[in-house]
């Protein structure tokens, strides 16, 4: 299998990135519940596109799934997946305090997703000199097959990708979800030399 | 004023960040660690003056940390330097006894100005 080869530092100071802006997330997050959401150290790990559906499916059987995709300049690009256990999903109208049949839950979660998504990848992209633009975000239906389907699709055109998976827990509630940023291996070379320009800079 | 200084991050480049930002006459006599549970290990060895703490690590998180130097009577001033930076997050850590909270990636103008803020320049 072949590697993207980001060394120690470069690895480090993207992770240090992903800090940043998932702080900043969770913080719009945390305002617009009106909640505290616990973080813990998001992980990163390059993926295989066969694996990928593998890797994502394991995890649950039945989720919900919002994804986005997110370009910017240089190459720059990927696909945001946020996704929710759908007995957290439920919890969302209260967690918003709407009134039952105010919004549909599908357009809740499409909401929430638009906050944490949007945020982050502004931030990131800001720390890393570009800026993004994004495509509408698509609520994936709850089921195994649509879901491999859309990332199969998503993942047509690499072969290898970098996969950060950020938990936010927002602890009142018991409520979880995970985003998962696909960067393809060809938009992470152009990552890297902003990096490398970061580090030359200490 | 000589003081001793502990810098405590999980990453080497906010270490260095931190590092660069501190003005000379504080930047001579500076150790670092890479998670909570180094940086206590070190507090209950040695006497420091300051903390430079980040919130999210591994092993023992930065809360875990001021708990701890509650719990030992630890006498030191702590600046907490995160990304998390949500509001309970901010009154969560002032409560524990941190000085002072700094949004990460920290800017050596802010920092410096706490630092006069609080005797330490």
């Amino acid at each position: 299998m072949k590697n993207i080869n980001l060394t120690e530092d470069q690895k480090d100071c993207l992770q240090e990135i992903i800090n940043v802006a998932m702080g900043q997330a969770s913080d719009q997050l945390a305002r617009y519940l009106d909640t505290f959401v616990h973080l813990k150290v998001p992980s990163i790990e390059q993926v295989d596109s066969q694996c990928i559906i593998g890797a994502l499916n394991s995890e649950d059987d039945r989720v919900a799934v919002v994804s986005q995709g997110f370009f910017g300049y240089e190459g720059v690009r990927g696909e945001a997946l946020l996704i929710y256990q759908p007995k957290d999903s439920d919890k969302l109208a209260d967690l918003l305090g709407y009134e039952p049949g105010e919004l549909s839950v599908e357009e809740q979660i499409i909401d929430l997703s638009s906050i944490l998504t949007t945020t982050f990848l502004n931030v990131f992209a800001s720390q890393i000199e570009n800026q993004m633009s994004y495509s509408a975000p698509r609520l994936l239906s709850s089921n195994k097959g649509a879901i491999s389907e859309h990332i199969e699709q998503q993942s047509f055109n690499w072969d290898l990708a970098l996969k950060v998976k950020i938990t936010y827990q927002v602890t009142d509630y018991s409520f979880n979800c995970d985003m998962v940023l696909l960067i393809p291996e060809s938009a992470i070379n152009n990552i890297t030399d902003v990096l490398d320009r970061i580090l030359a800079s200490f | 004023m000589s003081s001793s200084i502990l810098i405590c991050d999980d990453s080497n480049l906010a270490r260095k960040q931190v590092l660069r930002s501190l003005p000379d006459s504080l930047s001579t006599n500076v150790q670092l660690a890479t998670n909570g549970q180094e940086a206590l290990e070190l507090l209950t060895s040695q006497s420091f003056d300051l903390l430079f703490l980040d919130l999210t690590m591994p092993i023992l998180d930065g809360l875990g940390v001021l708990q701890g130097i509650k719990d030992n009577n630890i006498n030191i001033s702590v600046f907490v330097i995160s990304a998390d930076i949500q509001p309970e997050m901010q009154s969560k850590v002032l409560e524990l006894g941190a000085k002072a909270f700094l949004q990460k990636p920290v800017k050596s103008e802010v920092l410096i100005a706490q630092l006069e803020q609080h005797g330490f320049l």
